[in-house]
C-alpha cells in the first residue's frame, strides 16, 4: 500500500507556504508549510489541539488564516470563490448534528449542489446512486439521515463529499465514530478514489490511528505545538523518537513485510514528561 | 441503482402531488369560507359566480379600487356587496398573511438552523407593536392621516428592527444565536415601553392597543389587501433561490454548508431581511398573528419533508390553508361573535406545538 502514488505532470494539487494562524493571541498554526501532489493521500497526525481541524479549515476557507498563502491547483485560495472552492475541494467535518432531517440520497445529493442551479439531471441522480452504492448505502438511501447511527451518518457524510467530485478532500477524522471493520473499510475507499487512475484526486485525513495513517498514507504531515514536526513518508516520519516527542508515549515499530505494512506498537506513557503533556493539551 | 433514482424522482413527483392537493383544498376552503356568514349563506357555485364576474374585474383594476375607495363593485346587490367588500378581502388577506408568514417562518427556521424560530422571533412584531402604540396612545406618527397612522407607524417600526438586523449581519461571522439573542433583546425593550405607555394610558387606548395586538383580518379593506397581495407576489419569487442553500444550511450549518459551496453569513443575512420585510408587511395591516409562521413550517415538514424546494410552497399553501381554516372558525363558531383570528390560530397551533415538543423529546440529538 505504501509508495504507491503515481507521479503526474502537473506537480501539485495543493501548495501552503507560511501558515499562520491564531485566535486572538494565542496561535495555533505557525509556519506551516507542505504540498500535496495529484493522486496522494497525506495524513495528519498529532495530539488534541495540535491544529488538525485547523489547518484542514484553513484550506476551505471556514477560517482565514492570518498569514501565509494556499494554493489550490496553482491557484491562490483568494482568488475563488465559495462556491468555485466547493467544485475543488470538499470539506468533511467530524460529524453533522442536524435539526432538519432529510433522507440519505437527498443528503448524499447536497453534494451536487455546487454544480446545480435549480434542477436535478439524471446525471446527478446516477451520480448519487452510483456513490450510495460504493459506500454500501443503498439500502440506507431513502431512511432518514438523523435517525442513523453515528458511523452510519459519518459513511453518508463521506458520501457526500465523494459525490461532489472534488481534486482535493479534507477529512476530519473519518473514522472516529467507526467500529474496527468500518474504520478500514472507509480509509480502503479514500485509498481507491484516490489511486482511481482515470481521475485526479487527493486526500487529506486527519487521524488519531499511527497505524491506519501507516497503512493507507503516502507521506505523514505530524503536527507539533502548531508546527510541522515532520513531513515525510511513514517510514520516516514514524520513529519512536517523533512518537515519544509528539504523544508522549514510548513505542515499538514494527517494519513491513511483504505481508503486512508497517506497524506501531504502542508502549507506556511517558511518565517522567506527563506534566509537559498537560501542559500542552491545556 | 437504476431503482434508487426513479424512487427518487418518483417521491419528488409524489411531494408535488401532495402540495397541488393541498392548494386545491385552500382554494376550495376558501370559497366556500367566502359564502358563509350571518347575513347571507351561499353555495361555492354562487360564490364563484359573484367572484368571476367578468364585469366586476373591470370594475375591480379601475383606480378607484387600488386607492383606496369604496364604489365597488359595480354591482350594488346585497350578496355582492357583502362577497366583495367584507368576505372577499377578508379571506384574500387570511391567505396572504399564511402565505408570508409561513414562508419567512420556514426561511427563518432553516437559514438559523433552529426549529423554535417563528416569524416574530427576531423582534419585528414587538417593533410593529411599539409602533402602534405609539400612534394609539401618544397620537405620534409618520402619517397624520388617522385611518393609516397605525399601519405606518407599526410598519415603520418594524423597518427599523430590520434594519438592527441588517447591521448585525454586515458584522463579521454573525452566528445564528446571536440573531435569535439580538430579536429577544428587541422584544424584551419594545416590551418595556409598550408596557410604559400603557401604564399611562386611558381606558379606551387601552382597548384600541389590546385589540390592535389580538391580531384580525378585518382591518384591510379591498385596496389594501390588493397593494399587499401585489407586495408578497414581488417578494415570493426571490425566495425560491435560495432553496439549495437553506437546504445545506438548516441539514449541517456553516461549516458544512461552506464546503457545499454555500457562503452561511451573507445568505443568512439576506433570507433573514426578507423574511422579517414580508412579516413586517402582512403585521402592520394585522396586528399580531404569529402562530401560523411557527406551525406551518413544521406541519410540512411532516408532511413533504425538509427539502426547501419543496418546503417553501407547501409551507406557504398550509399557511394559507390554517390561517383562512381559524378565522373562518372564529367568525362562524359563535357567531354573530367574531374571535379575532390571532386567538383562534394560537388556540389550535398551541396544542400541536407542545406536541411537537412531546414528539421530538426523544430523540433531539
Amino acid at each position: 500500500m505504501i509508495g504507491k502514488h503515481q507521479s503526474r505532470n502537473m506537480s501539485n494539487v495543493l501548495r501552503v507556504n507560511n501558515l499562520c494562524f491564531s485566535w486572538g493571541e494565542i496561535p495555533v498554526l505557525e509556519n506551516i508549510e507542505f504540498s500535496c501532489k495529484w493522486g496522494e493521500l497525506i495524513a495528519i497526525l498529532g495530539v488534541n489541539g495540535a491544529g488538525k481541524s485547523t489547518l484542514l479549515k484553513c484550506m476551505n476557507k471556514i477560517l482565514q488564516p492570518q498569514t501565509g498563502n494556499i494554493e489550490i491547483e496553482s491557484k491562490n485560495i483568494d482568488d475563488f470563490s465559495i462556491l468555485e472552492l466547493s467544485k475543488s475541494i470538499s470539506y468533511v467535518p467530524q460529524s453533522v448534528m442536524t435539526n432538519f432531517s432529510m433522507d440519505v440520497f437527498d443528503v448524499v445529493l447536497l453534494g451536487r449542489r455546487p454544480h446545480i442551479s435549480w434542477r436535478i439531471s439524471d446525471a446527478d441522480r446516477d451520480k448519487v446512486s452510483k456513490t450510495l452504492q460504493l459506500f454500501d448505502l443503498e439500502d440506507f438511501a431513502f431512511r432518514r439521515f438523523d435517525r442513523l447511527s453515528g458511523g452510519e451518518r459519518q459513511r453518508v457524510i463521506v458520501a457526500k463529499a465523494v459525490a461532489q467530485n472534488p481534486s482535493l478532500f479534507l477529512f476530519d477524522e473519518p473514522t472516529s465514530d467507526l467500529d474496527l471493520k468500518n474504520q478500514i473499510e472507509v480509509m480502503k475507499r479514500i485509498r481507491h478514489l484516490v489511486d482511481d487512475k482515470n481521475e485526479r484526486k487527493s486526500a487529506l485525513v486527519a487521524v488519531h490511528d499511527i497505524n491506519l495513517a501507516c497503512r493507507f498514507a503516502d507521506r505523514i504531515l505530524l503536527l507539533h505545538e502548531g508546527k510541522v514536526k515532520a513531513f515525510d513518508t511513514p517510514e520516516s516520519v514514524l520513529n519512536e523518537q517523533n512518537i515519544a516527542e509528539v504523544f508522549g508515549v514510548t513505542s515499538t515499530i514494527l517494519s513491513a513485510t511483504d505481508e503486512s505494512p508497517m506497524r506501531v506498537l504502542v508502549g507506556d506513557e511517558i511518565k517522567f514528561n506527563a506534566a509537559s503533556i498537560i501542559k500542552q493539551e491545556e | 441503482m437504476e431503482s434508487i433514482s426513479e424512487k427518487h424522482v418518483l417521491n419528488g413527483r409524489n411531494q408535488i402531488f401532495l402540495i397541488v392537493i393541498l392548494t386545491i383544498c385552500t382554494f376550495a376552503l376558501a370559497l366556500f369560507s367566502m359564502g358563509l356568514g350571518s347575513s347571507s349563506q351561499l353555495d361555492m357555485f354562487s360564490t364563484m359566480n359573484i367572484i368571476f364576474d367578468k364585469d366586476q374585474f373591470s370594475c375591480l383594476f379601475s383606480f378607484g379600487t387600488l386607492g383606496g375607495s369604496s364604489t365597488f363593485p359595480c354591482n350594488q346587490d346585497l350578496q355582492s356587496q357583502i362577497v366583495w367588500n367584507l368576505r372577499f378581502p377578508r379571506i384574500m388577506m387570511g391567505m396572504i398573511t399564511g402565505v408570508a408568514l409561513s414562508t419567512a417562518g420556514a426561511l427563518m427556521q432553516g437559514c438559523l438552523g433552529n426549529p423554535l424560530v417563528s416569524p416574530l422571533t427576531l423582534g419585528v412584531a414587538s417593533g410593529a407593536a411599539l409602533g402602534a402604540a405609539f400612534a394609539i396612545v401618544l397620537n405620534l406618527s409618520f402619517i397624520p392621516v388617522p385611518e393609516l397612522a397605525i399601519v405606518a407607524n407599526a410598519f415603520l417600526f418594524s423597518l427599523i428592527v430590520v434594519a438592527i438586523i441588517i447591521q448585525l449581519g454586515n458584522m463579521r461571522s454573525v452566528s445564528a444565536e446571536s440573531y435569535i439573542l439580538v430579536g429577544i433583546a428587541i422584544t424584551f425593550i419594545a416590551g418595556a415601553i409598550v408596557s410604559t405607555m400603557q401604564y399611562f394610558a386611558t381606558d379606551a387606548q387601552l382597548s384600541q392597543l389590546a385589540h390592535w395586538s389580538f391580531g384580525s383580518l378585518s382591518r384591510p379593506d379591498l385596496g389594501n389587501t390588493i397593494w399587499i397581495g401585489l407586495a408578497i407576489l414581488w417578494i415570493l419569487p426571490t425566495v425560491f433561490k435560495w432553496a439549495w442553500d437553506l437546504n445545506t444550511l438548516s441539514l449541517g450549518g456553516d461549516e458544512f454548508a461552506i464546503s457545499t459551496g454555500v457562503e452561511p453569513v451573507s445568505t443568512r443575512r439576506n433570507i433573514l431581511i426578507i423574511s422579517a420585510l414580508m412579516t413586517s408587511i402582512v403585521i402592520s395591516f394585522t396586528g399580531l398573528i404569529g402562530f401560523v409562521g411557527l406551525a406551518a413550517p413544521h406541519m410540512s415538514r411532516l408532511l413533504i419533508g425538509n427539502d426547501y424546494r419543496k418546503l417553501i410552497p407547501c409551507s406557504a399553501v398550509f399557511g394559507a390553508f390554517l390561517v383562512v381554516f381559524a378565522d373562518t372558525m372564529g367568525r362562524t363558531l359563535f357567531a354573530p361573535i367574531v374571535i379575532p383570528v390571532g386567538i383562534m390560530l394560537s388556540i389550535i397551533g398551541g396544542p400541536f406545538f407542545m406536541y411537537l415538543l412531546l414528539q421530538n423529546r426523544g430523540h433531539a440529538h
